[in-house]
């Protein structure tokens, strides 16, 4: 049986920091696209070194809503998409090759597990290990939807869907932040940048102040990540607050801020069933991490079929 | 001389802090050599769940290979091995402290005897019996064993010697025996494919000698399973090669 053809797409935007892992990685694909947003740094030489053809695309916000039209344009009968700061192994090669082979004829997409590293840590607690990724994809059989924070879509639908176990491989390696500072600098620029509600009446700085405690319930885990997940989880509990600061200072006229009012009612906001139900789980990051876990759990009761 | 005139690979699955003394140990000993700038020390992570820090890796002045599914310690060599080509690669384990003298003496021998494809190297465990001083052959079952093993190191002469094979914990290799042999048979689940490549390299005529000028730290099968996996390496080893070589004294 002749090996099927691999493209590799990655998309960039002033990524030269982090491309050149990526592109290395992936090496060995008989295609390699670079989709470029109007890179003003090295990004495009670097792809070029690595011979990759180069797409340059306009700024859009949303990354998603611009891959179908690359994922369509691949020559090959499967694509690996990868982002600029992630890379594979240096198995990545035989493990997909294999995959394919053995999964392949069964599936048209498979889920990869993701490594996210905050500096040189691989965070895994608190379900953010396997961190599923559509990435491997018979080509047209995957779609994303132009939104944020949203799956791509199996068009054959989700049974057709393989989530690789992580014993298995391959992984995705993805460099999150460069380090503590990294996290703390992105984290601000979102929270400068986002827009809040305009209506005085509508704002509660109490429900900041649960956000933030919610956040140091979820995000702490120090057994499995030690004392950066607390420190994750206070950088994040410190962006609720400044949420809550930012969209009250943007307000006009200024409500009352009842900081000391706030304490007391944040506590009593907490939506703890919803932490306790993710902590047991193992799955609180996002929704999707949460459907994923109930459907495993509920797997897991049924009976094995031979 | 080449920009790499010697690879170094060292698999190690975990064993972090054990692996920073192993590649503190090995600067130590390509610094001493005079290759430090010429060589490559290629840390092969065999699946490590989470992976190895990367960073600490680099800072440890190593490259770093990751790999995402568990190979053999054939597989992990020879992937390395492809990767950072060079005159010579030295297969190490990671729990092996080498002396500063160690790999001169070892380059040096291959160096004096053209002949010599392979040099394993002395070792002892931190009691100070010998871990390696060569590996000899016994009848039967038996098969090859490691030379006054768990003895006081006193009683190996510290004189360099030939043996029909040497141990794959510090085996320097030269790169034209290394492409003639295609590398490490990978068939061998972990375990005395070392062995068996010393056997291989006999067959084609090269000798295989054991440098006993100093004495490196090795601990031996720290690596939690890496026994169990022995086993069946064992009984490969034996089917393939018993009656082919030759009883030691």
């Amino acid at each position: 049986m002749p090996k099927p053809k691999i493209t590799g797409i990655v998309h960039t935007r002033d990524s030269a920091a982090t491309l050149e892992a990526a592109l290395a990685s992936l090496a060995w694909v008989d295609e390699l696209m670079v989709v470029d947003m109007q890179s003003g740094d090295d990004s495009v030489a670097i792809a070029q070194r690595h011979g990759a053809v180069v797409h340059q695309v306009e700024i859009a916000p949303r990354i998603d809503g611009v891959r179908n039209r690359f994922t369509a344009q691949a020559s090959g009968d499967w694509v690996l998409v990868l982002d600029s700061d992630e890379y594979l192994s240096g198995d990545a090669p035989e493990l997909v090759q294999s995959l394919i082979a053995d999964k392949g004829g069964s599936y048209d997409a498979f889920a990869l597990p993701r490594y996210n590293y905050l500096g040189d840590q691989v965070m895994v607690g608190g379900g953010r290990h396997p961190d599923y990724q559509i990435r491997l994809f018979k080509k047209g059989m995957v779609l994303w939807p132009d939104a944020h924070h949203t799956l791509p879509l199996v068009t054959s639908g989700p049974g057709r869907l393989w989530e690789v176990p992580p014993s298995r491989g391959p992984h995705i390696h993805h460099r999150n932040y460069r380090d503590l500072r990294q996290l703390i600098s992105r984290q601000l620029d979102y929270t400068l940048t986002d827009l809040y509600p305009s209506d005085p009446a509508s704002f509660d700085f109490a429900a900041y102040l649960a956000r933030a405690h919610q956040q140091m319930a979820l995000r702490s885990d120090p057994e499995t990540d030690g004392d950066l997940s607390q420190a994750m989880a206070l950088v994040m509990a410190w962006d609720a607050v400044m949420r809550g600061l930012i969209h009250w200072d943007s307000l006009e006229p200024r409500p009352p801020l009842n900081m000391l009012d706030g304490f007391p009612r944040a506590a009593a906001q907490m939506p703890r069933w919803e932490i306790r139900l993710r902590r047991y789980l193992g799955r609180h990051l996002a929704l999707k991490h949460l459907l994923r876990a109930v459907r495993a759990r509920l797997r897991a009761l049924l009976p094995k079929r031979s | 001389m080449s920009p790499n005139q010697l690879t170094v690979i060292i698999p190690s699955r975990g064993m972090l802090p054990m692996l920073e003394q192993c590649l503190a140990a090995l600067g130590r000993s390509l610094e001493t050599a005079g290759l430090r700038e010429q060589s490559t020390m290629a840390v092969v992570d065999n699946a490590t769940a989470p992976p190895l820090p990367p960073k600490r890796i680099v800072a440890a002045g190593a490259e770093l290979l990751r790999l995402d599914a568990h190979h053999s310690f054939s597989q992990a060599n020879n992937l390395a091995a492809r990767r950072w080509p060079a005159a010579n690669y030295l297969l190490l384990n990671n729990d092996v402290l080498l002396q500063p003298e160690t790999i001169a003496e070892m380059l040096d021998l291959l160096e004096r005897i053209p002949q010599a494809g392979i040099c394993g190297a002395r070792m002892v465990f931190p009691d100070g019996t010998l871990q390696h001083g060569g590996v000899v052959f016994g009848p039967g079952k038996k098969g090859p064993y490691h030379l006054l093993r768990a003895q006081p190191s006193h009683l190996m002469p510290r004189i360099d010697r030939e043996f029909q094979a040497v141990t794959g914990a510090c085996m320097l290799i030269r790169d034209e025996l290394w492409q003639q042999l295609g590398g490490l048979d990978e068939s061998y689940p972990f375990g005395l494919e070392d062995i068996d490549f010393c056997l291989r390299a006999r067959q084609i005529g090269r000798r295989i000698f054991c440098c006993q000028g100093s004495e490196s730290l090795h601990f031996e099968s720290m690596t939690p399973g890496r026994v169990k996996l022995d086993v069946g390496s064992r009984e490969l080893f034996m089917s393939r090669w018993q009656g082919r070589y030759t009883i030691d004294g």
